[in-house]
């Protein structure tokens, strides 16, 4: 009886991988260029909007060029990503979009690329310039500057404050290029207008831990003025910890990314400002470009994207 | 056995993990600013009851020899259904709520039916639930953060004699996890079962149902934890709870539970919570480096778990 069960079971669950698998789309060549975007994890909101917008540019473009996206399961998973690239060497796509998982380590590979015969474009998190010299690769950033992006929120939390107020930030993974970008952007603007920052710790991106991190930092610093996030993800856990000290008002906090989960908290003022990258335009930025690269050649030079501040004036 | 030393039995048991709280109070209480303070207690009391629901879980299927890999995951996916029915599906809240917790039950109920069915072992079959109930939150959420407003704050802001709900809840449960084990025929063939399954077997119980039980009870668990948890952050994110089995395990196995099975406490495991929240809580307020968060915190565990085996030969000695 068991065993029966057991076939029928196995029996579904193959049929069931099948159909996923066949329901995968086979890429076919069909002469226009082939580019692979090649991302971080698709489980983060912000990497699953950037993929959304690439598919969408796609589906309007769908006569340019075919598109492949693929992505690692986990963020740091370093490894993972280098293989992704080799099999899409071995794809032989034209050009290759990444948002590297490391700065330093998917570099290698990317050179591989381009030796092989890709154009490759790095969006997202700027690979390593240093790195890049040293190993004589050249390989354009498109994309915006984060460090600029946080100091506009920065600037404008300290028109709401006074100098010499106590601020905290609260940052992201302190591997990440963009989240030390983010924490520095911070930095410039709050020692520019004399603020004190009391506290600087990392959540790792993540709502629950930045929840954690931020009531420490109001019990230890009871007269905080402000907390700084570097995602919004985070800013979501501050502003939980800052209402459950029953300190909502007193104390500002500043988030980046303009996720859609922070809209209501943007609009009622309680989260005073966040930072849009337009996230759903990054990867077709970086395809864009890829394209004009193949089709015009020349030499691949940076190029910086918009950054925009929002604040609930701008959100009526 | 000297008079001097027979102290009565639960002062021995939780007296090893006192000391070490009391420690850690007094190291933060010179060292981080305002940790002795009402609201220091009153943020960890409002930050441990989630991981103390799923700690308490941990500790039953723990002593039947089990393991739940899958609370972090499942706890994520219970959530996402409380902030999905809530806020895009317009369910009312007590039915969401109930939603919620249904959904712990059944992954629970999965992993024990596949567990006794064909008698696999639990690390790999939650394995798979683990990643099972990840993937169903990203499908329930589309990756996306649900802001769940103020739905849930009547969870946060109530209190019971200035104690927040979600801790009360937490202590009764713990209560209750306590009671079932040490003074209800299930918890004896629990901890029977953990002990030595064949001659529970042999001696015609059919343990079956029992195995079961305690795997959907933990599952229900990681439901109540994500109620709280959600209630807590005002949201429900798809990322949340990675992780959180391994701190349950470590919460539990500081409170004396046995990996192995067949011992164990659940009021120990609230211990193990209170030691790993006071510890992040006083270094997070100190303000320290990250690196060496995770030292100390690792270090902590495992000097936890060496006077634990301290008290062990000490009580065995008696």
């Amino acid at each position: 009886m068991n065993k029966k069960i057991t076939a029928i079971i196995l029996a579904l669950c193959l049929s069931a991988c099948a159909t996923g698998l066949i329901g995968c789309k086979r890429v076919v060549d069909s002469g226009k260029p082939r580019v692979a975007l090649v991302m971080k994890s698709l489980a983060n909101e912000f990497f699953k909007t950037m993929e959304d917008g690439a598919k969408g540019h796609h589906k309007a473009n769908s006569a340019e060029y075919e598109l492949v996206t693929v992505g690692i399961r986990d963020e740091l998973d370093v490894a993972q990503q280098i293989k992704l690239v080799e099999s899409m060497i071995a794809q032989q796509v034209n050009a290759i979009v990444i948002a590297p998982a490391d700065s330093i380590a998917l570099i290698p590979v990317c050179k591989k690329a381009i030796q092989a015969g890709i154009t490759v474009v790095n969006i997202d998190n700027k690979f390593d310039d240093e790195i890049l010299a040293s190993r004589d690769v050249k390989i354009p950033f498109v994309g915006p500057d984060n460090r600029k992006g946080a100091t506009l929120a920065g600037d404008y939390l300290a028109k709401k404050l006074t100098k010499g107020d106590k601020v905290a930030i609260i940052e992201g993974a302190p591997n990440a290029f963009n989240a030390i970008q983010r924490k520095l952007g911070f930095e410039d603007a709050m020692k520019r207008a004399g603020m004190n920052i009391v506290s600087s710790q990392t959540a790792y991106w993540e709502t629950d831990r930045a929840n954690k991190v931020a009531s420490a930092m109001i019990v230890a610093e009871p007269q905080l003025k402000a907390i700084l996030c570097a995602n919004d993800s985070m800013v979501i856990g501050a502003l939980a910890a800052v209402k459950a000290a029953g300190k909502t008002g007193d104390i500002l906090t500043v988030g980046f990314d303009n996720i859609a989960a922070v809209q209501r908290a943007l609009k009622e003022g309680r989260i005073l400002c966040t930072v849009d990258q337009h996230a759903d335009k990054l990867a077709v930025f970086g395809i864009e470009y890829a394209l004009e690269m193949l089709s015009k050649g020349g030499t691949p030079k940076d190029r910086e994207t918009a950054v925009d501040l929002i604040t609930a004036e701008k959100l009526k | 056995m000297k008079k001097g030393v027979s102290l009565p039995r639960w002062v021995t048991d939780y007296l090893g993990m006192a000391i070490v709280l009391a420690i850690l109070l007094a190291i933060f209480g010179y060292s981080a600013r305002n940790f002795f303070s009402l609201p220091t207690f009153k943020m960890i009391a409002s930050q441990v009851p989630d991981i103390t629901i799923l700690a308490v879980g941990m500790t039953l299927v723990l002593i039947i020899g089990g393991i739940d890999l899958s609370v972090g995951s499942v706890m994520a996916l219970c959530g996402a259904m409380l902030g999905k029915s809530l806020i895009t599906w317009g369910v009312p809240l007590p039915l969401a709520i109930g939603i919620c917790m249904l959904t712990g039950l059944l992954c629970g109920a999965v992993n024990g039916l596949v567990t006794i069915t064909w008698k696999l072992p639990a690390f790999i079959v939650t394995l798979g639930m683990l990643e099972i109930a990840r993937g169903a939150t990203f499908f329930v959420t589309g990756y996306r953060t649900v802001d769940t407003a103020t739905s849930l704050d009547f969870i946060t802001e109530t209190t019971i004699a200035g104690v927040p709900m979600p801790f009360v809840i937490a202590i009764l449960i713990v209560a209750l996890g306590q009671l079932v084990l040490s003074r209800s025929v299930f918890g004896r063939y629990m901890v029977a079962i953990g002990t030595n399954e064949e001659a529970v077997r042999l001696s015609g119980i059919d343990m079956r149902p029992i195995k079961v039980t305690v795997f959907a009870l933990c599952g229900f668990l990681a439901g109540v934890a994500a109620v709280i948890q959600t209630a807590r952050i005002s949201s429900a994110n798809p990322n949340v709870g990675v992780g959180w089995e391994l701190q349950a395990i470590a919460a539990v196995v500081i409170g004396g539970t046995s990996l192995m099975g067949g011992r164990g406490s659940v009021i120990g495991s609230f211990f193990g919570v209170l030691i790993i929240a006071v510890l992040s809580t006083g270094l997070d307020q100190i303000g320290a480096e990250e690196y060496i968060k995770r030292i100390i915190t690792g270090a902590a565990i495992v000097a936890a778990v060496i006077l634990d085996y301290y008290r062990n030969r000490l009580s065995a000695a008696k």
